[in-house]
């Protein structure tokens, strides 16, 4: 089941008031875009977050950025209004801010949500509430009442602490910094998921990403990666992945190779740093 | 719910000696404010398996009449770095803030509340649209404290010129990173900022000494600072093509004349030889870990080298 957006004036509505967006029974993605100047032009580029809503807790997979923290907080109202299950919990793949910089003002505002995964260097920016982060391993997995949330390698990640989410129940991959790329305003992107944006040239947005924010991907071999990165969605047998940069997934056969091509060609394409000087607009 | 319900080894939440302190690095030019946390596997800069302490640097640029923080710290001390700040600044001087990484805490984590304490006068930053990346909710005025700062923004490659005198400060877009990062060098003090680079060089105890002299008998090693890298954030290095990156690096040593690295993490490493020596070092680990003599293979999260 997805949950379809309407084409029409897509570009007239910010992607904002079209989330949240349901990307499987029970897995909404919420947020907003972030446009980045590069090269003269503009990207938009997510720094998503998703809930994940059991029959008896939800769990929040990342905070979004920090400007998108008032975004965030109101598609997760929209959705406990509806009658999503209380949120219970929340996990953030890795400590970089675009991917948990609302962390403190969500456990202030859900006191009753505690924060898990790997939980270092929390205590050091928000170490009042350091007795409410949870250390996940590997393996581990929250129960939400009819499905949990397992923490999985991280086969794309840049710091070290990193660790990807699945959801157990409709095989859902959330890998964070994995399948990180940009896509098309101009083109009307922004609330599709990949198969939608049919003009989403791959190997251009993920070079703009790599430039922007995963620099290694620019030296290590990637080859071996995407070959990690199948035996993973093969032995999980994923069927969504909703990554934080990208857009959602819903066909891994048929996508998940165009972005692993994209990554590749990406790879091979020399590095040409970060923001540029840009006049203030 | 099968997670661990250990939040914290129990020797962090115990009183420590050394709460934090400035070092003058120049006096009336430069002080580092440095603040302590322990390595206990919960910090993502230093390898899971280092224990001891380390510090987290921010810097402050002093002039007559302007001063800059490099770096903003974690938000468990920011009333300590406020109060290191008033201690070092008169009220009401302005004050500019230079974050060298946007996507990381101990560089922007206390923006916000700097922001609106002290007499902002613009905060440098690699992308002019970043005043939100900066909103944590620490205030409940944060944002509009956030959108009316003035941002400026800075290229890969720019100079600053902090007050009337003209201090110049050189940019540069850091030459090996994670993310985007920029280094600084004060041409006034020959010190070059680079943030999370050097920051190899911790301790066993929170009280330091924290900084490198030439005096010390620094037993930084080799195959410590290949250790050290390998099991951060630069985990990737191994069979890459590091050659252009250790041209890049080359090519900051040579132009500027550097008597001290100031990283954001760790020891000060401070004097000719001892600047020397461990540039020596990262460039000799980096050329072993190039192409032609290593592989590039798949990492796991954990595996330590």
């Amino acid at each position: 089941m997805l949950d379809k957006p309407q084409l029409k004036s897509m570009l007239d509505t910010p992607v904002a008031q079209r989330m949240p967006r349901e990307i499987a029974p029970g897995v909404f993605w919420i947020g907003d875009c972030l446009a980045q100047r590069h090269k003269g032009k503009s990207y938009h580029g997510y720094n998503a977050a998703y809930l994940v809503a059991g029959t008896e807790a939800s769990i929040l997979v990342e905070t979004g950025h920090p400007k998108d923290f008032p975004v965030i907080e109101r598609h997760m109202n929209e959705l406990f209004a509806r009658g999503v299950a209380p949120l219970k919990y929340l996990f953030v793949t890795h400590q970089e801010t675009p991917h948990c910089g609302g962390l403190g003002r969500i456990l202030k505002n859900f006191p009753d949500a505690l924060l898990v995964g790997d939980v270092s260097d929390y205590h050091l920016a928000f170490p009042q509430y350091e007795h409410r982060m949870r250390s996940m391993n590997e393996g581990d997995e929250i129960e939400l009442g009819g499905r949990s949330l397992m923490a999985v390698e991280p086969v794309i990640r840049d710091l070290r602490t990193t660790w990807w989410g699945f959801d157990t129940k409709e095989r859902v991959l959330f890998p964070g910094d994995g399948f990180a790329y940009s896509h098309y305003h101009e083109d009307g992107h922004c609330g599709l998921i990949a198969e939608e944006a049919v003009s989403l040239d791959l190997p251009d947005v993920s070079s703009t990403f790599a430039d922007l924010a995963l620099f290694w991907t620019k030296f290590a071999d990637m080859n071996v990666y995407c070959d990690r990165l199948d035996h993973l969605i093969a032995r999980l047998d994923v069927k969504i992945i909703g990554p934080t940069h990208g857009l959602p997934i819903t066909d891994v056969k048929t996508t998940v190779p165009k972005v692993q091509a994209g990554l590749k060609a990406a790879a091979l394409m020399p590095e040409s740093g970060t923001n540029e000087k840009v006049a203030a607009s | 719910m099968s997670i661990s319900t250990q939040y914290a080894p129990e020797r962090t939440h115990k009183p420590q000696a050394f709460a934090g302190g400035i070092a003058s690095l120049a006096d009336d030019r430069l002080y580092a404010l440095q603040n302590p946390f322990a390595l206990d596997g919960r910090v993502s800069s230093y390898p899971a398996s280092a224990r001891g302490f380390a510090v987290v640097n921010s810097y402050l640029l002093t002039q007559p009449d302007a001063a800059m923080l490099i770096d903003t710290g974690f938000g468990k001390d920011e009333p300590v770095i406020r109060g290191q700040i008033e201690a070092l600044i008169a009220p009401g001087l302005p004050l500019s803030m230079f974050p060298l990484r946007l996507n990381e805490f101990m560089s922007i984590n206390n923006v916000e509340s700097f922001a609106g304490h002290f007499n902002v006068e613009t905060c440098y930053t690699s992308n002019i649209d970043a005043a939100l990346w900066f909103d944590f909710g620490a205030k409940a005025e944060g944002r509009d404290i956030l959108k009316s700062m003035k941002v400026t923004a800075v290229t890969r490659a720019d100079t600053i010129a902090l007050g009337k005198e003209g201090r110049l400060i050189d940019v540069m877009q850091a030459p090996i990173r994670l993310i985007a990062t920029r280094w600084l060098y004060d041409r006034t003090t020959r010190t070059l900022f680079s943030s999370d680079m050097f920051t190899h060089v911790w301790r066993d105890t929170a009280t330091g000494p924290w900084i490198v002299t030439e005096a010390d008998n620094d037993s930084t090693s080799l195959p410590d600072v290949r250790s050290f890298m390998l099991n951060t954030r630069y985990w990737w290095l191994e069979g890459a093509p590091t050659d252009t990156i250790r041209r890049g690096i080359g090519n900051v040593f040579d132009k500027y004349d550097i008597e001290c690295i100031a990283p954001g993490y760790g020891c000060i490493l401070r004097g000719r030889n001892v600047v020397a020596r461990h540039y020596a070092m990262l460039d000799e680990f980096l050329k072993a870990c190039d192409k032609s003599v290593a592989v590039s293979r798949y990492v796991t999260r954990d595996e330590e080298r």
